[in-house]
């Protein structure tokens, strides 16, 4: 039996070029991730609040969402409560979810929300118009995460 | 109609084709993702620019409006003798986030406390204090719009970008491939049918004898 030339099994550049397409939206989209969460106590003991970016890069925490966010939950929680807070973006379009340690998260995004929500799964699931509200109150404090299930 | 993609009518080659139309779909779907939340955060920016001009136009006129009573009241020549020694430093803290892949620059007014007001309170009037409060509100006002308008450009740019991308994917990398496997599917029922037709025709001159 003659065996598959190189050429057959070898990626052709086109499909190269797709998938580097494919890793590098991934990679972009992703690099804004922080490389580990931060306490909300420890931030608001710092002068520039801020973390350090899987690129490398700094994103800086505004200090008003800070004390606001301070204002709505206890000192007990503000130290259990990791920043920037996670918003993963799944296969379903229409909704998100906030990945979330403990139930402070769902405290903060009730009160944000003004409304109730639950955490399932350590997630908690908001829809596109409720995501809008809540980047608007927490712009610096929330960061997307392009799952990898999208493309799965 | 989309053009044909030049390729050997071989299972191989189709097998390719399949393996590229599933890697372009995942390509489009998270182009696409990713375009659905700029354009979220976009048209949320571009409603809190407009928020922020007309806040900050409100606030110029007001200052404005309060800076002249002021004038009115203490003279232009002594009012400017008092405020020329009393220049505060105000600090704005700069830095940048990330949203879906685009870096936004991020501002912030730092308050150290104290009002921005040096000037003797002995000699001047609360006109002046109340304009040197309207200002220290201008100048927040300002920094908010400085950042939320370069964020509106920044986003539009990578909506743009984004766009070009997916519509490239939808309208011609997608499309073509798909006419290309159709293509070669029929093209290889036809040999099937071909065949077979030969096949009958042999059997009957082979029964023939």
């Amino acid at each position: 039996m003659s065996k598959p030339s190189q050429d057959e099994t070898r990626q052709s550049p086109y499909e190269k070029m797709l998938q580097e397409c494919l890793s590098g939206e991934l990679r972009v989209v992703n690099a804004g991730l922080p490389r580990s969460q931060k306490r909300l106590s420890n931030l608001l003991n710092e002068k520039y609040p801020h973390v350090i970016c899987k690129d490398g890069s700094t994103h800086l925490f505004k200090k008003s969402e800070l004390e606001y966010l301070a204002s709505i939950i206890d000192a007990d929680e503000q130290e259990r409560l990791p920043l920037p807070m996670l918003i993963e973006l799944g296969a379903n379009q229409a909704e998100a979810a906030i990945i979330c340690e403990g139930n402070v998260e769902e405290k903060v995004i009730s009160k944000a929300l003004n409304m109730s929500v639950t955490c399932e799964q350590r997630r908690i699931r908001v829809y596109k118009p409720q995501l809008a509200l809540l980047r608007r109150k927490f712009k610096t404090t929330t960061v997307y995460v392009f799952s990898p299930k999208i493309v799965a | 109609m989309p053009e044909l993609i030049k390729v050997r009518p071989t299972k191989i080659e189709l097998v390719k084709l399949k393996r590229r139309l599933s890697l372009a779909q995942r390509v489009q779907k998270i182009v696409k993702d990713r375009l659905s939340i700029l354009t979220m955060e976009f048209l949320q920016t571009a409603r809190d620019t407009v928020e922020a001009k007309r806040k900050l136009l409100d606030e110029l006129s007001k200052l404005y409006k309060a800076l002249s009573i002021a004038v009115g009241y203490h003279g232009y020549i002594a009012l400017e003798k008092e405020l020329i020694a009393t220049e505060a430093d105000s600090e704005v803290t700069a830095g940048l986030r990330n949203i879906a892949g685009v870096r936004i620059p991020s501002f912030e007014l730092m308050s150290n406390g104290k009002p921005m007001r040096e000037y003797n309170m002995v000699d001047t009037s609360s006109w002046l204090d109340h304009s040197a409060q309207l200002s220290e509100e201008c100048l927040k006002a300002i920094v908010e719009l400085a950042e939320l308008q370069r964020s509106f450009e920044l986003l539009a740019m990578e909506i743009n970008r984004t766009k070009r991308i997916t519509n490239a994917l939808e309208y011609i990398v997608i499309p073509r491939l798909q006419v290309t496997i159709n293509y070669l599917n029929m093209k290889f029922e036809e040999r099937d049918r071909e065949e077979k037709a030969r096949l009958k025709r042999v059997k009957v001159l082979v029964a023939r004898g």
